[in-house]
């Protein structure tokens, strides 16, 4: 994962919240939909996803306890997992509904950009509906036809998971 | 439609544990997992009266403080300055507010914000305002925090206890003590808990997640995703030639060797190159310090170990401790923790949270498809509560039973040690133990006996348990 971006050069160009804005509702909705192949091509090669658990502040992911620290082999584990009949805890899918607002372009460091959102996504699944507060903490990176995940990171505004909310889905 | 319960009265009369030796058959009746009054006769008979798994030592250094809840009661675990572990029932004396209302923090006090009453971290009472309208001082100190009745520690693992009527810690533990310090013996430094708790709920009763825990026959089926996954990691996961022991007073062992793969002391693909060297390394280093056949108990084989009633040991690719809290007969709260090797290299720590988050916890690539078992489960024995045909409101765990009481461990891919855990579930809830059709054999069917290169000391354990109270009280 050291050579992260070889494949795709970055870029310096200006990005307005309105691109950022465009580029995660149209993310929502691919989740959405279940089209995980597509997701996937959100991330650069060698991209990572993060949710830490719901009391670890800023803790590192390699420091502490995590729901979710996917490298990219990961990731893209996760992606197949989901995509396999066989993943019992998403077959039949959860239905997933997702709002996304107060985007915000927090700091811009060459090509890459630290954006920061709130998310509100509802899951329904056998029988029951849960809500997921929380903010987006993504790094990206700028390219000269897109944008592209680095890091994202889902931060629960939880102090839990209540029942039945475990994440088989992406958050 | 005027009762809350979705389902008739639990027939009381059917049996709950039904183990038949003639069929070799063993059922739990489905009114185990979802009975109002049997999650009322646990709370009162086992999380009561039994050892709990409050938390880890290395949780706290001096003043800091974490709210745990045990049996539904809620608790302040803390260390005062002098280094002393204490856990406060978390309610103040008073007027029984809960006295802590944060979840984890440093501080000497705790202070009731209703009345300003102000106490010591070692129990003490700091302050009550205006104390002249009491009898005297002694009234006051007499008003100081309760405490569980028993606390003790084994190798850094904290227990409480709500009554004093229970056997000192280390007997409660017996032939599972050795497997906890093996833990402890893993890395020269000690290990240390992880910031971090996954805490998350199920809607599962608790007594599923134990046999789950438990059961090597659902490996392959549920985890087809995750085992795909190792594959192509170039790591290849055999169910052969592994077994399942049960330790007694409920307790119980799955001795996996093949699932490998354990960081810092069994390499794999997976983990990379420099793992390997360090690996090397490190074996070297336990060879020295534990001598061959210890550091091969405690470094080649991985360990699922269940303490009962609240504890799981999941010492495989990493360490995760779990721990279980029944909050209703189809609601249990669940507690995770990462257990590390101290002062580990940036670059393994790194590695094993990968690693071990993959695996286990509410967002990993196996886990979720366990807790779609329990909640599966639970939705689904509803189908026969309360159906005419009693015989079809038992759940079956006869797996591999015919190796129960000849002395024959059993395959972790069979289901003995659930067949333990409720043996002594029925007769520690007050159910009087299992009900036997035919003739049991005659060698009892536990404890199991342990491999043959059994830890040190733990030959002397079983030979007290195969004469001890439990075994011939039935």
């Amino acid at each position: 994962m050291t050579a992260l971006d070889t494949a795709l050069p970055g870029s310096t160009r200006t990005v307005t919240r309105a691109e950022v804005e465009d580029f995660l509702f149209a993310e929502a909705a691919l989740l959405d939909a279940q089209r995980y192949e597509e997701w996937l091509g959100l991330f650069v090669e060698g991209g990572r996803f993060e949710i830490p658990t719901t009391d670890a502040g800023d803790t590192p992911a390699s420091q502490g306890g995590y729901f979710v620290c996917d490298d990219w082999d990961l990731l893209r584990a996760r992606v197949k997992r989901l995509r396999s009949r066989k993943a019992h805890a998403e077959n039949p899918a959860s239905l997933t509904h997702r709002m996304i607002a107060n985007v915000r372009l927090l700091e811009r460091d060459g090509d890459e950009l630290s954006v920061a959102a709130n998310f509100l996504v509802h899951r329904a699944r056998d029988g029951h509906t849960n809500a997921f507060p929380g903010r987006y903490a993504h790094r990206l990176l700028v390219t000269e036809d897109g944008l592209r995940f680095r890091l994202r990171r889902s931060v629960l505004a939880l102090e839990r998971l209540e029942a039945g909310a475990r994440l088989s889905f992406i958050l | 439609m005027t009762s809350p319960s979705p389902h008739p009265a639990p027939d009381a009369a059917a049996p709950l544990v039904v183990q038949d030796w003639e069929r070799l058959s063993f059922r739990v009746h489905r009114r185990a997992y979802r009975d109002a009054d049997l999650f009322a006769a646990e709370r009162a008979r086992i999380w009561e009266r039994t050892w709990l798994y409050l938390g880890h030592e290395t949780e706290l250094g001096p003043n800091d403080f974490k709210v745990r809840t045990l049996g539904g009661r809620p608790l302040i675990f803390t260390r005062d300055a002098k280094g002393e572990l204490h856990a406060f029932l978390n309610s103040c004396p008073h007027r029984g507010t809960v006295l802590c209302r944060e979840t984890q923090g440093t501080s000497k006090h705790f202070n009731c914000f209703y009345h300003a009453w102000a106490f010591h971290n070692t129990g003490e009472v700091a302050a009550i305002p205006d104390p002249s309208a009491y009898a005297d001082e002694e009234y006051k100190a007499s008003m100081r925090l309760r405490e569980v009745a028993r606390l003790e520690v084994f190798e850094g693992f904290v227990f409480v206890s709500f009554t004093d009527d229970v056997p000192p810690l280390v007997d409660h533990l017996g032939p599972a003590a050795d497997y906890m310090r093996m833990i402890g013996e893993q890395h020269v430094a000690g290990m240390e808990v992880l910031p971090g708790t996954q805490l998350y709920g199920v809607r599962g009763n608790w007594k599923l997640a134990v046999e789950n825990a438990m059961d090597g026959y659902h490996f392959s089926p549920t985890h087809n995703t995750f085992v795909g996954y190792l594959r192509e990691s170039g790591f290849a996961v055999d169910d052969d030639d592994q077994y399942a022991y049960n330790l007694g007073n409920g307790h119980s062992l799955l001795i996996l060797t093949g699932h490998g793969g354990r960081i810092s002391m069994l390499w794999e693909p997976r983990f990379g190159e420099d793992e390997r060297v360090r690996t090397a390394e490190h074996r070297r280093e336990m060879e020295q310090r534990l001598g061959s056949e210890r550091a091969h108990l405690v470094a080649d084989e991985s360990h699922i170990l269940f303490v009962f009633p609240n504890l799981l040991l999941f010492d495989l690719e990493g360490l995760s401790i779990r721990q279980l809290e029944p909050v209703a007969p189809g609601h249990t709260d669940v507690r995770a923790w990462q257990l590390a090797p101290r002062g580990e290299d940036p670059a393994v720590r790194d590695l094993r949270m990968r690693t071990m988050v993959s695996f286990v916890g509410p967002g990993g690539l196996a886990t979720p498809d366990d807790i779609e078992a329990y909640e599966a489960v639970q939705r689904g024995i509803e189908a026969t509560a309360g159906d005419g045909r009693a015989e079809l409101d038992y759940s079956d765990m006869s797996r591999g039973m015919a190796d129960d009481g000849t002395g024959r461990r059993g395959r972790s891919t069979d289901e003995g040690a659930m067949r333990g855990f409720w043996r002594h579930w029925a007769t520690v809830v007050g159910a009087g133990g299992p009900v036997d059709v035919g003739t049991p054999p005659a060698g009892h069917p536990e404890p199991t006996p342990l491999p043959s290169k059994r830890p040190h000391g733990l030959d002397e354990i079983l030979a007290g348990l195969e004469t001890g109270n439990e075994v011939a009280a039935r």
